[in-house]
């Protein structure tokens, strides 16, 4: 895995958090599983709203844009509002969304862009 | 019919015939080419007028060139046309009025290309860095055609170019390989507040090309020129002409586009904000439009008259109307501009002051984020650096000196106001 990968991985792990933590949730699980082809950060919510996550289905489920990844990933895990969601969309390829009476299951799926150079 | 008008794309391509129709309506062909030859062996520093440099149909027969060299890069790399994009090729139409032409942007993108190669990724992955990227393209001209090379060395006048096109060739390719790991990088330092960010990582990099170049006594770093407002009328009637037919499109496409406009301008326009995936291309080309029209009425009201830096101005704020600026984040600015220059010593009389007033708009988002007062202020503060900023970057290297000076207006300024910022950023939605 490059270094510049390593990098955008960590921020989204500190955007995921942030955007919970801005929006009042206080306790949530967050694992990640990291491979070589991609990436995949697992989140579990109890008593999601079911607003935000529509918001976060339909902007992280957006096309993904490398050219726009390039430019502006370092804001990534930098969010000062409840509604930008756009940045992460731009990073993660599709989100699993998954219900469990008031327990919500979230999977985001990075697939790698930069190749190893190791 | 209306599918097809509906695509940015078309626009752009309207607007390149456009332009080359005028160009040949105002000048004859031979005049052209003497003009266009001229402005390619310009050295393009800022303010270098093209209009003043070539005339008016050698300058819109460079900007048509330059627009359609772009409009056909996109399709051969099969890029979709995002707000980011068309904001790029907006804001490089607009700087081919003043600064940019075929020659001095083409070492840059090699340097990207270079770059792009050694990361293992597409060239089209750093695309939004090539299209910003030609705002330093006057570095390349300047190496050939503004240092007399053969004088300084003592050698045969023919040396001036068998030094300055490798010398040129490589300080722009070398610039477009460091830019895209550098303009991620400073876009962290203004937080994305400030549109032209690479014009702020640009702005840094003259910088250190005009320390170098100012250790030599032989390099005279004060070569701008003067602008020309001979072609005011029909740079206006372009410019409306233009912003009516992206308002055009976009009711062509929705005849109920306006009802989707307030939407859009309640967004903060923070960088990476891309209206044409979040809001639509009508609503985004109404957004285009309006803008323009919007600039016109400035222009009108202060009594300004068109020369090429104020066109590139009206065009790099009619671009970003796809990549972040709108009427409701972009007056409050403008304001602020206007009240620094109306309440200090500061005058209107200056080609400065008067594209200040225009691209001031890089700081927008600010208004859009935190308010119409944060807004004004923000726009006093750009108006007031942005001078200070040109000393910094003497030689007039970076065509985007307003972009450098909003990095500072925006990392002054954003730091502050987060620390006194509820963190729930209720007001958007």
């Amino acid at each position: 895995m490059s270094k510049q990968e390593i990098k955008l991985l960590t921020k989204i792990v500190r955007e995921l958090s942030m955007i919970l933590l801005i929006h009042g949730y206080r306790r949530f699980t967050l694992t990640t599983d990291y491979g070589k082809a991609e990436t995949r950060f697992f989140l579990n919510v109890k008593n999601l709203d079911d607003e935000l996550r529509d918001h976060i289905e339909e902007k992280v489920n957006r096309e993904r844009e490398i050219e726009v990844e390039t430019y502006g990933w370092e804001l990534v895990g930098d969010i000062d509002s409840h509604s930008e969601l756009e940045i992460l969309g731009l990073l993660i390829d599709y989100v699993e969304i998954e219900q469990d009476g008031d327990e919500t299951f979230l999977t985001f799926v990075r697939k790698s862009m930069y190749k190893s150079k190791e | 019919m209306s599918k097809i008008l509906m695509k940015p794309r078309i626009a752009l391509i309207v607007m390149f015939v456009l332009l080359f129709t005028m160009a040949l309506y105002f000048d004859d062909i031979p005049t052209i080419y003497r003009g266009y030859i001229a402005i390619l062996q310009s050295p393009s520093i800022l303010i270098s007028d093209y209009l003043e440099v070539g005339g008016l149909g050698a300058t819109l027969f460079n900007v048509a060139t330059i627009l359609l060299i772009n409009v056909l890069m996109i399709s051969y790399l099969k890029m979709r046309m995002s707000g980011p994009v068309f904001a790029g090729i907006l804001t490089i139409a607009g700087f081919s009025f003043f600064g940019k032409n075929i020659f001095n942007t083409i070492p840059i993108y090699i340097g990207i290309y270079i770059y792009a190669r050694s990361q293992k990724l597409d060239f089209k992955s750093f695309f939004i860095v090539v299209l910003f990227s030609t705002g330093i393209s006057p570095i390349v001209s300047f190496m050939i055609f503004g240092i007399d090379w053969a004088e300084w060395f003592g050698l045969a006048p023919y040396w001036n170019y068998w030094i300055g096109v490798p010398a040129g060739v490589l300080v722009g390719m070398f610039t477009g390989f460091i830019l895209p790991a550098f303009g991620a990088h400073t876009i962290r330092f203004h937080k994305g507040y400030n549109l032209y960010n690479i014009g702020f990582a640009l702005g840094v990099i003259s910088m250190l090309f005009s320390a170098l170049l100012r250790s030599f006594e032989a390099i005279d770093l004060d070569q701008g020129g003067p602008t020309t407002e001979l072609y005011h009328s029909e740079l206006m009637l372009l410019t409306i002409v233009l912003s009516l037919v992206f308002i055009a499109i976009a009711y062509v496409n929705d005849l109920q586009v306006h009802k989707k406009y307030w939407t859009l301008m309640k967004s903060s326009g923070r960088l990476v904000s891309d209206y044409i995936r979040d809001y639509g291309r009508s609503v985004s080309m109404l957004n285009v439009g309006v803008l323009g029209l919007m600039c016109v009425i400035v222009l009108w009201a202060l009594n300004f008259e068109i020369n090429g830096p104020i066109m590139g101005g009206i065009l790099t704020v009619m671009g970003f109307g796809a990549f972040g600026k709108h009427p409701r984040n972009c007056l409050p600015v403008m304001l602020g501009a206007y009240l620094a220059v109306a309440l200090t010593d500061f005058t209107f009389d200056g080609i400065g002051m008067m594209t200040a007033l225009l691209f001031v708009t890089a700081v927008a988002p600010i208004a859009g984020r935190y308010g119409v007062f944060i807004g004004v202020l923000a726009g006093f503060i750009h108006v007031v650096i942005t001078p200070l900023a040109l000393v910094f970057q003497e030689g007039g290297f970076n065509l985007y000196n307003n972009g450098f000076a909003a990095g500072f207006v925006a990392a002054l300024m954003i730091p502050f106001l987060e620390a006194i910022t509820k963190s729930n950023g209720e007001e958007e939605n």
